[in-house]
């Protein structure tokens, strides 16, 4: 009896491992997803894939933790060399040109078109700023999900205390190295507070330079064609030596790179006045700060300007058509306005898709929490971020000499010359490409 | 600590009996075929996954893939050289063995101390072992997880304590020429624990006769431990240096965690190169190259080590 019971339960596990089409159940799928900021973040994520699964009984999605956004290409392009590449990344938004380039995306032009819409429609739904870095030779490569502007984050209270009105936050660099200046304070030669701070780690620290070069008149890198990144030019030469003059001749910003969670640690507690942040950082600093704060534009030099920041979700390619199609629900549902507002509301970063603001959820949100409203507004002046060949190395090419920098090791001018050399290396092979001749 | 005798000896005594007739037959290789027969299983292993990817790992290294439109394409030795010639490369070297010489003699140093001090069981002693081996539980990615908040500059626990001393309080992660000693530190902390469990064993194996001799003889502590106890430990010294050598080349969580390599590739190491080179450059071909010439490296030194083990006198 046992034993044929047992034969019984054998066979029928053999059977499924033969023919796993027949099995029916859901079509089961993988979302990787970072958490590039600070906060609950991959709390929020299981909360809206549980959701999601709840409500769509026919797919059953997992979501993977990946760690950084630098961690997170890693894992998808070992995910996709593997032959298993899961069916959605949130990808960030600018890696999607280099992963085009290796031929690792699907092209998302087929599913919007099997939907009934146009490439025009669909991506109208989303703040013009974003089209940039998911739009890729006329083809729509990425979905955008959730996406920051770099803030100017300032402590009121000590503004209050040293005689400054956090109403009319600073809106030139000389402005900035004024307040900044005054919100240092100093026990002999030691800096008890710092008057600003900024994040530079890697990836971070390349968001900033380009932060900086934009508001100074510049551009970073050419838009059009993924080979080619402007390091040793005037405007970026200003932006450097002005974060260098912060630090050593102003001395109102602590020497050293300074990772991201160090600089919103240094400003919750009291250490820095002011910093410059994401705004994917805004719901971590508005649930821990014990004090009023003011979040404002980044101050120009020459015009203000703002690199997009943030991740778009992504379908890697090489999958099959039913887990592509189950991606692209998931995908369609994650960034409809219902849940693209929510994840806003959770995280900090805005939502890409313009209807999620005249939700009245939203509306109810931002009423009580302007500051919220910074960034959607900052968009206008936001154009697209940093995308190359190589992207990753071609960024670590200036980070490195922007370190040594910020350590006091190299002055602006020489620095930028060796992350231009550097990068050209780099880039040489896609170039060569391009270069030759039929 | 002691190295274990030659484990196919027992082995072959104990199938002997069955193979007996075959025995009287056959020479050597027939006497000796169950312990090949039971090596097999590992052999077949270590063909598949280390002799198997170093041919494989040889073969990439020939050939470069630059973009998907460029077909892969043979280079020769062109990959060595551009691994020699790449800055990050030697400087990863030279991060490595600063490295490997910088963590190996504190926490070598630091372990003979511990055991020497709690070489005798009580209570004390035994809290006190076990309070220094603690470190060894904590996996890497969380100790160094752990110490990334005890280096954030100016609100991290050790500027909250040091830095009412200093005048200008270090940016310990972020500045290049302290960033590669604060790495360090972690690894003593960590290995310091495991290394003093050798050499407690060591010591138990130092003749206690000899010892009561000595101290009839009027030997004092520093003589009886410069003359007897020295070098009866120097299997154990042998055996713990090869294992930091090996632990500062294959360590590289820390770096992972902590720095990524930064900041400038002021904390570099070989492997955490070749990671770089691998997944991040997505060049497979340097990658390969980088490897071999690590692994040409360490194999040169695990051969100068096994010899040194070989032409040791007697038996521990």
């Amino acid at each position: 009896m046992l034993f044929s019971r047992r034969l019984m339960l054998g066979l029928a596990m053999a059977s499924t491992l033969a023919f796993p089409a027949m099995a029916e159940g859901p079509t089961e799928i993988d979302l990787f997803f970072p958490v590039p900021v600070d906060g609950k973040l991959a709390r929020d994520m299981g909360t809206m894939i549980k959701e999601f699964n709840e409500t769509h009984p026919a797919i059953k999605a997992t979501a993977v933790y990946t760690g950084s956004y630098d961690d997170t290409l890693i894992k998808t392009r070992a995910a996709i060399k593997a032959g298993k590449p899961p069916a959605a990344v949130i990808m960030s938004a600018n890696f999607l040109l280099d992963m085009q380039i290796e031929n690792e995306l699907t092209n998302l032009d087929a599913l919007i078109k099997s939907d009934g819409s146009t490439k025009e429609q669909f991506l109208g739904q989303f703040f013009p700023a974003l089209q940039g870095n998911a739009v890729i030779n006329r083809s729509v490569y990425g979905v955008p999900f959730h996406n920051s502007t770099p803030l100017l984050y300032i402590n009121a209270d000590k503004a209050k205390e040293a005689g400054l009105d956090p109403n009319k936050p600073p809106q030139t660099w000389a402005e900035l190295t004024d307040w900044a200046k005054k919100l240092t304070k100093r026990d002999g030669d030691k800096v008890t507070q710092w008057g600003i701070a900024i994040p530079c780690a890697y990836d971070y620290c390349g968001w900033m330079m380009e932060t900086l070069t934009m508001s100074n008149g510049g551009r970073y890198y050419n838009e059009e064609f993924g080979g080619e990144v402007y390091y040793d030019t005037p405007s970026m030469l200003g932006a450097l030596t002005w974060w260098n003059d912060l630090v050593y001749k102003h001395k109102v910003h602590a020497p050293g790179a300074t990772p991201g969670p160090a600089v919103s640690t240094s400003f919750i507690s009291g250490n820095a006045a002011m910093m410059m942040l994401s705004t994917g950082s805004l719901t971590y600093v508005r649930d821990n700060a014990k004090f009023n704060y003011k979040v404002a534009f980044i101050p120009r030099n020459v015009r203000n300007a703002v690199p997009i920041g943030g991740a778009s979700l992504i379908v890697p390619a090489g999958l099959e058509a039913e887990k592509q199609k189950a991606a692209w629900t998931l995908i369609k549902w994650m960034t409809s306005p219902e849940k693209s507002g929510w994840w806003s509301r959770a995280t900090g970063y805005f939502a890409p898709n313009m209807a999620a603001y005249k939700t009245p959820e939203m509306v109810d949100f931002l009423n009580k929490n302007p500051d919220a409203k910074t960034a959607v507004e900052q968009l206008d002046v936001a154009k697209p971020w940093f995308a190359t060949y190589k992207t990753v190395p071609v960024r670590k090419n200036l980070e490195d000499e922007v370190m040594l920098v910020l350590n006091g090791k190299k002055q602006p001018k020489e620095a930028l010359v060796a992350a231009q050399k550097a990068a050209d290396e780099t880039l040489k092979p896609y170039n060569e490409t391009s270069l030759k001749l039929p | 600590m002691s190295f274990a005798e030659p484990a196919a000896l027992p082995v072959a005594n104990s199938a002997a009996p069955r193979l007996h007739v075959l025995k009287r037959y056959s020479s050597g290789f027939k006497a000796s075929l169950p312990a090949y027969l039971l090596l097999l299983p590992s052999l077949i292993f270590l063909a598949l996954f280390t002799y198997g990817a170093m041919g494989r790992v040889l073969i990439d290294a020939l050939y470069q893939r630059t973009t998907p439109k460029a077909p892969v394409r043979f280079v020769g030795l062109d990959n060595i050289s551009a691994v020699l010639a790449d800055p990050a490369f030697t400087g990863a070297v030279v991060n490595n063995l600063i490295y490997a010489v910088g963590t190996a003699i504190p926490s070598i140093g630091l372990a003979l101390l511990f055991a020497l001090a709690l070489a005798r069981t009580n209570v004390v002693t035994s809290a006190l072992r076990a309070a220094l081996f603690l470190p060894v539980l904590i996996p890497m990615v969380a100790a160094s997880a752990l110490f990334l908040f005890i280096f954030l500059p100016n609100v991290g626990l050790l500027d909250y304590y040091i830095g009412r001393l200093l005048p200008v309080l270090p940016n310990w992660l972020g500045d290049p020429d302290i960033a590669l000693s604060a790495i360090m530190v972690i690894t003593i902390w960590k290995n310091a624990g495991y290394y003093m469990l050798f050499f407690l064993a060591g010591l138990q194996a130092v003749p206690e006769d000899v010892m009561e001799a000595a101290h009839l003889d009027g030997a004092g502590p520093f003589q009886r431990l410069r003359y007897i106890i020295l070098p009866e430990l120097k299997p154990t010294f042998l055996f713990v240096i090869v294992i930091a050598t090996l632990n500062a080349v294959t360590q590289v969580d820390h770096v992972f965690v902590m720095t990524k390599g930064g900041p400038a590739n002021s904390t570099n190491l070989v492997l955490f190169y070749i990671y770089q080179q691998a997944v991040e450059h997505y060049d497979i071909g340097k990658a390969s190259a980088a490897t071999l010439l690590t692994l040409a490296a360490l194999m040169g030194l695990t051969a100068l080590s096994f010899r040194t083990l070989a032409n040791r006198e007697g038996g521990p």
